[in-house]
């Protein structure tokens, strides 16, 4: 019982990241540890980036590389009438306005170092050094000015409202900065996740404190930036909704001040594509942000899909319509829990469970899902570090294995199988996740465990697992098929007819998780109604 | 839990049981940094190294130091060329199809080469951290905290990380050595630090600027003994030399070089141009933040103005006769246009227009100078405080005013001086400027824009934590007093102004291609580094000088 009750009051304690930060505990000191976390995970990236992104030298097309890079020469040099229209074959711009306008500042500024870099077509597939190193500066830029500070404001308001220990808000602060799936896709991949997810990181901040027209603004920008964030909508919509209508009261001023906020970000972000191109070209924009007209699904990914594609033939079966219509259901019924509960309880505490629940729903039966996509859902996950249950900790920690290891197919593709392994390793082994690696036998010195920090020789700290018999069954099972996986990806050639066969067993592993955890998320969110944010 | 929270302290001796003290847990964060590291940039050392493993594999012993195929002659000492010999016996046959082993001009090498070779820097600095932790557990339990700091400080340090894991050398594990030569002198194992500073010197000759100190201090320490001396006449001098000790030292470094150097008999004369290269020029390609970058300016500085001022030549020539500076400006244009040195001044030799020209003579009697200045504190008293400190002065003098001396040399001088800083708390500011100049003046190695987030953001963040801990764990000695706040106070504002410093002539750098100006000015950047880091390593030095040599209660 006392070991339990140490667990819940520091949820790391004896882990590397609470050894690391235990130093700087005392009053005088704390402030050390935020700049020491937000350096250490500024230097990772950089050192990520190090890494190949992707699509380098893969001619003519590239990849999200060439593609960012080609919506700052378009931005730049064409009017914004032509933003959405200019040569729709060669990585014609299918985000909202806020990248345009965000690729135009850093193209700008780009420009201003080499006009080589971004000189309308003629730049085409350019990836020189230094050019790559002006994109990557520009991610780690935009990621410490938005997605970082909102996290360490989220960890430390919720520290502070529960009366946590500073040293353990800041643990939590770099449990999340160092989730190796954003830290991959950004800073290897190569994309501007960090900021539609650190906007939404501010939404949510303002609901905790209450601002309601802010936090609509913070998510309406969030929504500009990339369409994706549309996998939270349902919960912002139906939690903002609930709480100026239904609880406690129904609030006029609050109910007015969202729509105008909501409605004025909107008109804001569209207004240059209207004044410069009519009511067309804002339909255009909305067209190339909704591609209905691909298919089910691009390219592997681990969704109810994809993966039930191996047994039913979809396209074959039936039209692109019915299929449109399927998803559309299928996501409907799978983030209805969340919806509902979002607006019959519209707590703070709620606000992480939910959001998982729906984007997770979004994930698994929308249409149109890209392997990246993992990442919104994660989100909202990941913000679930700073809870104290240990159980919980346990499911999220599972679950960003599961979702890092699903884009390994696709970091594989962008050779950063090298980053890969060691953000997966680096990643759980700060969490602690390694400490059941404890020899016994070796001088306490050479022992792995905490080493500056006051514990126990004889402590040992366990592996974040939870307490359920089944779960921990179910994790450690999909921890072997984890390892089974790589094993045979990395010794063994797939069958000539089914060169894909170890992309959908890793799909199909990580749509199985998914769902698993999509299933203890709801009965999750169902038995926190009544909580408090303190419970969390 | 929160009882011995409060920190490494000493007076919290008691609860300070339960820590590990291990460097365990920092070998694997930093592992993981430094595998991330490898796909990154490296330097010519870097097919250096390449070119010895190649050499010493396919060649006999006796050819190691005679042959040239490549342009990157073997120039280390014997036991680094059986250190390469014993590497290239692991070279797994994937490598070896990869060229890692070809024995030609230019290396022709891909990706399997570089991970293999940065692996063996990985696993060799091993010893770095084996040495470290012996360090810790031996020391006494109210400084092991003090000890801890010291020794993860060195493991973390960015001097390692520039100079092994992204331009490539082995440092870690040569300087593995020398630490272990200086905790073995703190625990007065002299045999066993004559032997590690032995084998170190073996291995990298760079090492022979700290020789006089240890020579000095094992002479003083374990073969003279003035304990019982009463000078009655000098055949008592014999008495003063305890005989044993002396054959066994002796024995201990004969042996180890003879070990490194008989197999090479015949060819010794090869061995010794390949080693010592006095034909080099002052200064390095890029200056090196020493006393004779100050030099180099002030000359610059003094043509320029006598060029555009020619009455501040005239002045300047009442007082100061011919031979020191010009007679004439029109000496001084002749003079320019013989050397071409104009405002690039970066070529390898270094003329000087207005200021005497300097000799490698000149040199080395200055280093001598102040190398001897530092030891005889400790023929006095060779207590280990006593024998770090003229470690550090002894790595200080010959990077100050040596010849031909790199950046990298550096190091010497602050691993050293990592040993002493817990002892004082004023020792802290000197040691700050030291570390924030030095390692900053590193840089230029890595003059790649995709490294340059990386040096700066982990030696910032390097230097917030160790500048905060180290201030933590020292001492606060009875004469704190006595120090000087605005000095403290200046060398704060130094250090913090390194960053825009650096950020600066990176923008200067980016712009250049754009703006004439800068052109013309090609190496305004490099100038820039070496100026500010040299003023910061000076004062610095100037600052432990005083302490070391007038400052008593500090060195008991």
């Amino acid at each position: 019982m006392a070991t339990k009750k140490e667990k819940l009051k520091e949820s790391f304690f004896a882990s590397p990241l609470y050894d690391f930060l235990s130093p700087f505990r005392p009053v005088g000191s704390q402030y050390y540890a935020e700049y020491v976390i937000v350096f250490f995970a500024l230097v990772i990236r950089c050192a990520v980036g190090l890494g190949s992104f992707s699509g380098a030298g893969v001619e003519p097309m590239h990849g999200d590389f060439e593609a960012q890079r080609h919506w700052m020469e378009i931005t730049l040099h064409l009017p914004t009438s032509q933003w959405y229209w200019y040569d729709l074959q060669y990585w014609g711009l299918d985000y909202p306005p806020l990248t345009a306008y965000h690729s135009y500042i850093l193209g700008k500024l780009g420009s201003f170092l080499h006009p080589a870099w971004f000189a309308l077509n003629s730049s085409r597939g350019a990836e020189c050094p230094d050019l790559k190193s002006y994109l990557r500066f520009t991610v780690i830029l935009s990621e410490a000015l938005l997605y970082i500070p909102a996290v360490l404001y989220f960890t430390k308001w919720l520290g502070r409202f529960r009366g946590q220990s500073p040293i353990g808000q800041y643990i939590a602060a770099a449990a999340i900065l160092f989730q190796p799936s954003l830290v991959l896709i950004d800073h290897g991949h190569f994309q501007y996740n960090s900021v539609m997810l650190g906007l939404t990181v501010y939404a949510i901040n303002n609901l905790l404190d209450g601002y309601y027209a802010p936090a609509a603004a913070c998510f309406v920008l969030s929504l500009g930036f990339k369409q994706m964030s549309l996998y939270y909508s349902p919960i912002f919509f139906s939690f903002l909704l609930s709480k100026s209508i239904f609880s406690p009261s129904f609030n006029v001023a609050r109910l007015t001040s969202i729509a105008v906020a909501t409605m004025t970000v909107f008109a804001a972000l569209l207004a240059p594509i209207y004044l410069s191109g009519g009511l067309q070209n804002v339909l255009q924009v909305v067209i190339r942000i909704f591609p209905f007209s691909r298919g089910l699904f691009e390219d592997k990914v681990a969704n109810f899909w994809c993966v039930s594609h191996i047994f039913i033939k979809y396209n074959q079966k039936f039209s692109l319509d019915e299929l449109k219509r399927f998803s559309i259901i299928a996501t409907g019924v799978g983030f209805a829990p969340a919806f509902i509960v979002a607006f019959l309880h519209p707590k703070r505490h709620m606000l992480p469970y939910a959001l998982a629940s729906c984007s997770m729903s979004f994930f698994l039966f929308s249409f149109q899902v890209h392997e990246k996509s993992i990442l919104v859902p994660l989100l909202p996950i990941t913000l679930l570090y700073c809870s104290t249950d240990w159980n919980v900790l346990s499911m999220v920690s599972w679950i960003n294995n599961v979702a890092f290891f699903t884009l390994y197919p696709l970091l594989k593709k962008d050779g950063l199988i090298l980053q890969y392994f060691v953000m997966m390793g680096l990643s759980n082994w700060l969490l602690g996740n390694f400490s059941f690696v404890t020899p016994r036998f070796l001088p306490s010195f050479l022992t792995p465990g905490p080493s500056v920090s006051d514990v126990a020789g004889t402590y040992r700290r366990q592996s974040f697992l939870p307490e359920s018999l089944f779960w921990k069954v179910v994790i450690v099972t999909s921890y072997l098929a984890m390892t089974a996986f790589h094993v045979l990806d990395f010794f063994v050639q797939p069958p000539a007819l089914l060169p894909d066969l170890w992309i959908l067993l890793n799909c199909a592993i990580g749509f199985g998780c998914f769902t698993l955890f999509w299933l203890w998320n709801n009965y999750k969110l169902i038995t926190m109604r009544n909580k408090t944010l303190h419970d969390l | 839990m929160n009882k011995g929270s409060k920190l490494p302290r000493a007076q919290h001796a008691k609860s300070l049981d339960s820590r590990k003290y291990s460097l365990w847990n920092f070998w694997v964060c930093s592992l993981a940094f430094k595998i991330l590291l490898i796909p990154g940039y490296f330097s010519t050392d870097f097919e250096v190294h390449r070119n010895w493993l190649a050499l010493t594999n396919k060649l006999p012993l006796k050819q190691w130091y005679v042959e040239h195929t490549s342009q990157w002659t073997l120039d280390y000492p014997p036991f680094f060329a059986y250190f390469e010999w014993l590497l290239s016996q692991f070279v797994p046959a994937k490598v070896r199809e990869n060229g890692c082993l070809d024995l030609v001009e230019i290396g022709q090498f891909g990706m399997p080469t570089v991970v293999f070779q940065r692996i063996t820097v990985i696993i060799s600095e091993i010893l770095l951290f084996v040495v470290l932790q012996i360090y810790i557990n031996k020391s006494a339990a109210n400084e092991k905290s003090a000890s801890f700091v010291v020794a993860s400080s060195i493991v973390l340090s960015p001097g390692f990380i520039i100079i092994d894991h992204i331009h490539f050398q082995y440092n870690g594990f040569l300087f593995a050595m020398l630490i272990g030569a200086i905790v073995a002198a703190k625990h007065k194992r002299y045999l066993v630090c004559a032997a590690c500073f032995t084998t170190a010197l073996c291995f990298k000759h760079i090492f022979l600027y700290l020789a006089p100190s240890f020579f000095a201090f094992l002479l003083r320490a374990y073969v003279l003994d003035f304990g019982n001396f009463k000078f009655k006449s000098y055949n008592d001098l014999i008495w003063l030399v305890r005989w044993p000790n002396l054959f066994k030292l002796g024995s201990v470094v004969m042996v180890i070089f003879a070990v490194c150097l008989a197999p090479f008999y015949s060819v010794m004369p090869n061995l010794l141009t390949r080693l010592f290269p006095f034909s080099r020029g002052l200064t390095h390609a890029y200056w090196a933040p020493n006393f004779w970058a100050l030099y180099s300016f002030v000359d610059k500085v003094l043509t320029f103005v006598f060029l555009k001022v020619p009455y501040v030549h005239n002045f300047l020539s009442r007082f100061i006769s011919p031979p020191l500076i010009p007679a004439t400006i029109e000496q001084i244009k002749e003079k320019l246009e013989v050397y071409n040195v104009g405002t690039r001044g970066l070529v390898q030799d270094v003329y000087f227009v207005i200021l005497p020209q300097v000799q490698p003579k000149l040199t080395f009697l200055l280093t001598l100078f102040y190398q001897v200045l530092a030891v005889i504190p400790v023929l006095f008293h060779p207590s280990f405080k006593r024998f770090v400190g003229s470690l550090t002065l002894c790595g200080f003098a010959s990077f100050l005013f040596g010849w031909h001396v790199h950046e990298k040399a550096i190091m010497l001088v602050i691993i050293p001086f990592s040993f002493l800083v817990t002892s004082d708390r004023r020792l802290i500011s000197p040691f700050r400027l030291l570390a924030a100049a030095g390692y900053v003046s590193l840089f230029p190695l890595l003059y790649e824009s995709q490294n340059f987030l990386i040096k700066l953001l982990y030696s910032v963040v390097w230097a917030i934590i160790y500048f905060f801990a180290l201030k933590q764990t020292t001492k606060v000695s009875s004469s704190v007093r006595r120090r000087v706040f605005f000095l403290d106070r200046l060398a704060l504002f130094y250090i913090v102004m390194l960053i825009p410093m650096v950020i600066g002539v990176e923008l200067l750098n980016a712009l250049q291609w754009k703006y004439k100006l800068l052109q013309k000015f090609e190496f305004a950047g490099l100038v820039i580094y070496s100026i500010y880091c040299s003023i910061g390593i000076l004062c610095s030095w100037m600052g432990l000088s005083w302490l070391y040599n007038f400052d008593e209660p500090l060195w008991q």
